[in-house]
């Protein structure tokens, strides 16, 4: 299954999804080498965020895709109010979707501890280098901890040469 | 040149760390110079190739 991160991104943005780009493309917009198999988001859970989503990947075959049976992502309003997270596979790859980041906060704090960064389809909101140091340390797993040490060295990196993170 | 990298004489703790704990580091060093779009131009034909090694190697255990 392909996976084409910048197209998905395209689309949220067209749709005008409230998002802030988290986990490893995070980390790879910051300067990481790391390889990353899916795009991880957070995002607004709000019924109008939601519905915006599901008009991004509409037409994508998105599927629930932790469920057994793979069910297809189809929004209900009742739906809306009970979802914490969403993790979809689509014809253009996984994206998970989550209300809140382990470390960080809700959406509105990942917005706080987030910074714009300009791509070629726009500006996009990813997470700053320390909340996603603190939102890596939190999950504990092994590779998120040998991520951390990546990132503790290019924020030492961008610090000695003055850059923002 | 005979395949070790060398830290930059200004490498910091956490750097050393990085390159201790078996990070190429001159990857990373490379990445910083590009813009965040071409990190992730560069990260997408990485994860492509990746995903081309597994669906052969996928394909491969099914035979």
């Amino acid at each position: 299954m392909p996976q084409n991160d910048k197209a998905i991104l395209s689309r949220l943005k067209e749709q005008k999804v409230e998002f802030v780009i988290i986990g490893g493309v995070c980390g790879v917009l910051h300067g990481a080498s790391l390889v990353t198999l899916d795009l991880d988001i957070c995002c607004r859970f709000s019924r109008e965020n939601l519905r915006r989503l599901e008009a991004a990947v509409k037409d994508l075959h998105p599927r629930h895709r932790l469920t057994a049976n793979k069910l297809p992502f189809e929004l209900t309003d009742h739906l809306c109010d009970t979802l914490k997270n969403v993790y979809l596979n689509t014809d253009l790859g996984i994206l998970d979707c989550l209300g809140e980041v382990l470390g960080v906060g809700g959406y509105e704090e990942v917005w706080r501890q987030s910074v714009p960064h300009r791509l070629s389809d726009g500006e996009f909101r990813i997470l700053n280098l320390d909340a996603l140091i603190a939102a890596k340390s939190a999950g504990g797993r092994g590779k998120d901890l040998d991520a951390v040490k990546l990132l503790l060295a290019i924020k030492e990196r961008k610090a000695q040469q003055n850059e923002l993170f | 040149m005979n395949g070790k990298y060398v830290c930059p004489p200004d490498a910091g703790p956490a750097w050393r760390a990085a390159v201790e704990h078996g990070f190429d580091m001159s990857l990373v060093e490379d990445a910083l110079r590009l813009t965040p779009e071409q990190r992730l131009e560069q990260h997408q034909r990485a994860l492509d190739l990746v995903l081309e090694v597994k669906e052969a190697g996928e394909r491969h255990a099914a035979k």
